[in-house]
């Protein structure tokens, strides 16, 4: 019997190609996306897990609560780590320094090899690899006790050495600064996890070298400093928070209007709090993440309700057959057994499409969403998941259009009674393509205002000028800073360089670098001020206005200050004039005197607002150098600039960044997230359209009869057109009114976590039902001008 | 084997009751070839379809071999039906999806009988037919006298005692509606099959032993 049902299935198929061709492109493409995306999240939401105490491991994060305001960071002041082990003893604590990159020598028959490490690079103690499991191929956490040692994951010590086991006992020298021995190797860590060691350096080393700002001072907090932290099972969360409050008591010197607390943050957040952040590649948010699957759910919806509307349009056509089964002694359920088998050929055959689609699309999916590791969609979990969609997909496009074509009283069938009207659930089809165009137009509305944020953010107005600047990483040692004159000299004989300036941070970034203040001989002021130290031609070469004073000059250099509007109005002065050569003072130092204010620039991404800048001359952190060049001939150069740097700084490897590319990787999340939505409401909106163009078809059928009357009574093809086209403009319009509003609210949610923001304008929405219109009116008007030169002597003929 | 008694059978329209069948009396024998004949919208096809019990009758009596088939569920009713009658259509009715062999196959199907017993009855039929040079030949690919040959070659493969046949010859031309009535003929004759058939033909009427003539839902006498 199912030997017949297959092949009735596969003629039918072969028949109605177009049916056929548009269900199972609609469905291919529809599982595919849902599997793609589906492998995305999967991975997104495995980071970290493969800890075996994942669960039970908690980060201790430093809460500040201003007059204004509250700020998370994830570092703990360095003192804290012994503060938490005494007080809390129950627990188990650890320590880990990120160190983001580095530059490794390796020196193998006196010549030295460089490699610029971008990220990576860490030290830690004992504790931590007590918490977060690793394994050690050579040694164990005891090494991070020895001072002056450090240890390569298998990867990096392949990379430094050649063979791994022949790098114990050899010696890297990091940033110049200090020569650390190999004595440990550790298992390469997997790619989903916000810890990427590929170096751990003891912490025993970290506390003996000042380089890297350990500092036994309590007032002193970096977020590269990070404590972790892991909670026995008989021991809550909130049990320890509470703990954690007495303790701030104790060693926190809490004013009236400002506190300073720890919390815990679970390690199965860290992924996903994109506010306070991680010390892997990246964060993504849970909303992100519900938007991607609630994307994915709508395209499979879509490719399901172009199935039923598809389905039913063709039960006009099959109904003799029903009919005929029914009279040979067909029972009801048989025939839906059938129909419904029928449906699970036609979604096998999609889903098959489907892994060929989804295997050829990974590699880049996976450059978008820039995942290294490999990502396989035949996973157990995948297998599981498609086999899940299969049965849904089935049973949600197959159930209904069964329902209807079993049920068909064979009288009825077989005298070609049945018409769309006799089916039914005309009011069912409309509602399915109301729904249909209604999603379109929300994903056509949600994606114009992410993509015009995106562009937004990526064309706005920073307040300098970032137009063909050279960035140029360095660092901070004594032989390095005793070489930046003659160097800086060297770069203005280039012809293409106009300007060039010694600085700790470019205007926009995402370095926070901190500091309490005191303003005019007052106690300190309730917030924080930022800090980067430039130099004088800082100004000059990012174009940045002074709305009062100047900067200060080579001379000043220790004593006098720039500060921007925003601190200027957070100081609650009217006049700029009124600030210069006002005293100020960061973290208890000097007081300096303020010699001019500019205009705000954006300080950091433009998620956050400006933050109070204080700009100050000093040598000591001049770690970039910034080159302005002229447009002309810029490869050139940047290549004179790169010999200049090697002949300079041979121990330096050369790092230089164009500030736009810089700018741009800000957003990378962002405009990846952009990209993503793009590609799979692009897909939505493809597969909609299938869906409308059966619709049309299904029209088409059904009025044949009512067209060849209407042409013999005289009628024009514009007229039948119109015909054809009445309806769909309804339903368009409702599905407007729906999708409207919904998309406007949603989209209005999402700008909120952007500061700066575009507005909603009418215009998305007059798109976004153009293009509804525009999609229809194509699939229409193909169909309907068919109906309409048709001749009406063969759609009037009957039997 | 068929007694009709006082057959009533209309639909509403607005107000009034329009009559398809009114007091419809008719005892059919076993073994009978029946012919009836009337003209369009006389009844002929709701007649046909009511003793075929794919149609329901509003008053009246029916028995089927002895069985009452007003109270009959429909499940009940069609069992009663795929063991017992064939159809045969005037458009044939074949399922162009499938060959002429899957054609005859699929009333064995529903009865759920082993692939092996299948074909050897199809492969039977076949050859009584004569068309097993057509067997994997698709509807559309055969005169409108070989599909209909097919069509009463799957009406007969359940072995029915009653073949219903509602105008069969009505798309032929007048030498394969000939072969057709032979073919009803021998039937009646030598396998002792109870036919009814509905026609317009004068002609193709004159096979039956008995005329049946409608006029507007009503028996003629």
């Amino acid at each position: 019997m199912f030997k017949n049902y297959f092949k009735t299935a596969f003629r039918t198929l072969l028949r109605n190609k177009t049916y056929g061709i548009i269900n199972i492109a609609g469905l291919s493409i529809g599982i595919a996306a849902c599997l793609l995306l589906f492998m995305v999240i999967r991975y997104e939401l495995s980071y970290d897990k493969f800890q075996p105490n994942y669960s039970n491991i908690y980060n201790i994060v430093t809460k500040d609560t201003y007059s204004d305001g509250v700020d998370y960071t994830p570092g703990v002041p360095y003192p804290a780590l012994n503060a938490f082990r005494q007080d809390l003893p129950e627990l188990k604590t650890g320590a880990i320094y990120c160190n983001y990159g580095c530059q490794v020598t390796i020196t193998k028959n006196s010549t030295d090899t460089k490699f610029l490490e971008e990220m990576g690079v860490f030290f830690a103690d004992p504790e931590f690899f007590e918490i977060f499991k690793c394994k050690w191929l050579i040694g164990s956490e005891k090494l991070l006790n020895v001072p002056n040692t450090i240890s390569l994951t298998k990867k990096t010590a392949e990379k430094y050495f050649g063979e791994w086991k022949t790098a114990i006992g050899k010696y890297i020298k990091m940033d110049n600064l200090l020569t650390l021995q190999v004595s440990g190797i550790l298992e390469d860590v997997p790619a989903n996890t916000d810890f990427p060691i590929r170096m751990v350096g003891s912490f025993k080393t970290l506390q003996d070298n000042p380089v890297y700002g350990y500092s036994t001072e309590w007032g002193h907090t970096t977020s590269n400093f990070q404590v972790y932290t892991l909670l026995p099972n008989n021991i809550t969360k909130k049990n320890i928070e509470n703990q954690l409050r007495l303790l701030a008591k104790k060693y926190y010197k809490n004013q009236n209007g400002e506190e300073r607390i720890n919390e815990l943050r679970a390690l199965s957040d860290m992924h996903f709090d994109v506010a306070i952040g991680n010390l892997g590649t990246h964060t993504i948010s849970r909303t992100s993440l519900t938007t991607l699957s609630f994307i994915g759910f709508l395209i499979i919806l879509m490719a399901c309700i172009n199935f039923i509307n598809l389905s039913t349009a063709q039960a006009v056509g099959r109904s003799k057959e029903v009919g005929v089964r029914k009279v040979l002694g067909g029972r009801r359920m048989q025939l839906f057994w059938q129909m419904l088998g029928e449906t699970k050929i036609i979604v096998l055959i999609a889903a098959s499409f489907a892994l060929i689609i989804a295997q050829f699309a990974t590699p880049y999916i996976k450059h978008v969403i820039s995942i290294q590791e490999e990502l396989s969609i035949f996973t157990l979990e995948s297998m599981l998941f498609f086999i899940l969609i299969i049965i849904t997909v089935t049973l949600l496009a197959g159930i209904y259009p069964s329902l209807i074509l079993s049920g068909f009283k064979p009288v009825i069938a077989l005298k070609n009674k049945i018409n769309s009207t006799t089916i039914g659930g005309i009011s069912l089809r409309r509602g399915l393509v109301v729904v249909q165009f209604a999603i379109s137009q929300i994903l056509i509305i949600g994606t114009i205002v992410s993509v015009s944020q995106m562009n937004f953010i990526k064309t706005a107005d920073l307040g300098f000028n970032k137009e063909a600047t050279l960035l140029l990483y360095g660092s901070t040692d004594s032989v390095v800073l005793s070489k930046q004159n003659a160097f800086k000299e060297s770069l203005l004989q280039i012809p293409g360089v106009k300007l060039v300036s010694y600085n700790s941070d470019a205007p926009s970034s995402d370095n926070n670098w901190g500091s309490n203040f005191a303003f005019d001989h007052k106690p300190d002021e309730k917030f924080s001020v930022f800090l980067k130290a430039v130099d004088e031609n800082y100004y000059n070469t990012f174009g940045l206005e002074f709305i009062a004073g100047e900067t200060y000059t080579k001379a000043d250099s220790a004593k006098k200050v720039v500060i921007n509007e925003t601190l200027l109005n957070k100081l609650n002065i009217k006049n700029a004039h009124e600030a210069l050569g006002k005293p100020i003072r960061t973290g208890g130092q000097k007081w300096k005197t303020i010699c001019g204010v500019v205009k705000d620039f954006k300080t950091n991404s433009l998620r956050d607002e400006i933050k109070p800048i204080i700009l100050f001359p000093n040598k000591m952190h001049y770690n970039k150098t910034a080159v302005k060049l002229h447009s002309a001939n810029i490869l050139q150069t940047q290549k004179a600039i790169q010999q200049q740097w090697e002949k300079f700084f041979p121990e330096n490897v050369y790092a230089g960044f164009f500030m736009d590319e810089l700018i741009e990787d800000f957003y990378q999340q962002e405009t990846q997230m952009a990209l993503l939505y793009k590609l799979f409401a692009g897909l939505a909106i493809f597969i909609s359209c299938l869906g409308l163009y059966g619709l049309i078809s299904f029209m088409a059928v059904q009025k044949t009869k009512e067209v060849g009357i209407r042409k013999v009574l005289g009628a024009s093809v514009s007229s039948i057109v119109y015909l054809f086209s009445k309806e769909f403009t309804l339903l368009i319009g409702i599905a407007f009114l729906i999708a409207a509003p919904l998309a406007w609210y949603f989209m209005n949610e999402w700008l909120q976590s952007f500061v700066f923001r575009v507005n909603i304008g009418i215009g998305v929405f007059i798109v976004a039902i153009l293009t509804s219109m525009c999609v229809a009116f194509i699939a229409v008007g193909y169909k309907a001008i068919r109906a309409a030169i048709a001749n009406p002597v063969k759609s009037l003929r009957t039997e | 084997m068929i007694e009709l008694k006082n057959i009533f059978k209309w639909v509403n329209q607005g107000a009034n009751k329009t009559f398809l069948l009114r007091d419809i009396n008719l005892t059919i024998n076993e073994g009978e070839l029946i012919s009836i004949m009337g003209p369009s919208g006389s009844g002929k096809s709701t007649l046909l379809n009511v003793i075929g019990m794919l149609d329901g009758f509003d008053e009246g009596e029916y028995s089927f071999m002895g069985n009452s088939v007003k109270g009959l569920k429909e499940k009940q009713r069609s069992q009663l039906y795929k063991e017992h009658i064939g159809f045969v259509f005037q458009a044939y009715h074949l399922i162009d999806e499938l060959t002429v062999f899957e054609n005859i196959e699929t009333p064995l199907l529903y009865q759920d009988m082993k692939s092996s017993e299948r074909k050897a009855l199809v492969a039977d039929v076949l050859d009584r037919f004569n068309i097993v040079g057509k067997k994997d030949l698709f509807p559309t690919q055969l005169s409108g006298g070989q599909q209909q040959l097919v069509g009463i070659a799957r009406a007969l493969i359940g072995k029915p005692k009653l073949l219903l046949a509602d105008e069969p010859t009505g798309n032929l031309n007048s030498k394969q509606g000939e072969e057709i009535m032979e073919l009803f003929k021998k039937l009646n004759k030598e396998d002792g099959v109870t036919i009814i058939q509905v026609t317009h033909s004068e002609k193709n009427a004159e096979y039956g032993s008995r005329i049946i003539n409608l006029l507007d839902g009503r028996i003629e006498k």
